[in-house]
């Protein structure tokens, strides 16, 4: 893809994701109806491991990173992993350094598959403690 | 500076055997995740499950299964990323009209 194209494609991409964040900003989705039911929860009554993250979003837009965090606590590995991936690209596209990327070690894979079924596994237990996971 | 060496610039001593590989696939965990907390499919979990054999399969030689493994990891991702997008798109249209309808036929 030549680099005129991909900006063809990110341009409107971030407009997009700018507009949907300030919705999410503008408007609580404990409040507001027209904001998506997760659709496994609505069919099985099981939280998925992303449940809660439209609430977890909004709170942390508002600043309230605890009370985010307490609607979905994975927020914060999402939050990390964005992150180091744009600190990667950044170093390659402004350095031409590649960097040796964690995330490609076959340990750090399986680490993060075996944190998100654990969290989606114990979310799902309905008595305290792990009520606190739940969204 | 120190960031360079904590985390390792790529090796270019060994790239007379780097030569006989063919480049490392991308695992594309970072859209795996992204689709798992975001889209809230389970298709997510897929991606990242082949994400996870994307890197073991290219270690042990096997960069046939591991570029499959790969593709599949990217196809999952994409696939819970698009179907969440039309989904979310499609609720927020439908029911976001209705609660501007509710809105307008209010009178303030």
């Amino acid at each position: 893809m030549t680099s005129k194209s991909k900006l063809i494609i990110a341009i409107p991409l971030a407009i997009v994701l700018l507009g949907v964040l300030s919705m999410y900003f503008l408007w609580n989705p404990t409040n507001y109806s027209f904001f998506p039911k997760c659709p496994l929860y609505a069919l099985t009554d099981i939280y998925c491991p992303g449940c809660g993250s439209q609430r977890a979003i909004y709170q942390i837009m508002h600043g309230n990173f605890i009370e985010g965090l307490r609607h979905n606590y994975l927020i914060v590995l999402l939050g990390v992993v964005l992150l180091y991936q744009g600190v990667l690209f950044g170093m390659h596209k402004l350095y031409q350094k590649s960097l040796y990327n964690i995330l490609h070690r076959p340990l750090t894979v399986k680490i993060i598959l075996v944190l998100i079924l654990a969290f989606w596994v114990l979310r799902n237990i309905r008595f305290y403690p792990f009520t606190e996971l739940a969204p | 500076m120190q960031v360079f060496y904590t985390f390792g610039i790529i090796n270019t001593t060994n790239s007379s055997t780097m030569e006989t590989k063919p480049q490392r696939p991308s695992n594309y965990l970072a859209l795996a995740i992204v689709s798992t907390i975001i889209c809230c499919l389970p298709a997510g979990i897929v991606s990242i499950v082949y994400a996870t054999k994307v890197n073991g399969l290219y270690e042990d030689g096997r960069y046939d299964e591991a570029l499959k493994a790969s593709n599949n990891a990217k196809t999952w991702g994409i696939v819970s990323i698009v179907l969440a997008c039309v989904g979310w798109l499609i609720y927020v249209l439908i029911f976001g009209v209705a609660f501007l309808g509710a809105v307008g036929s209010h009178d303030f």
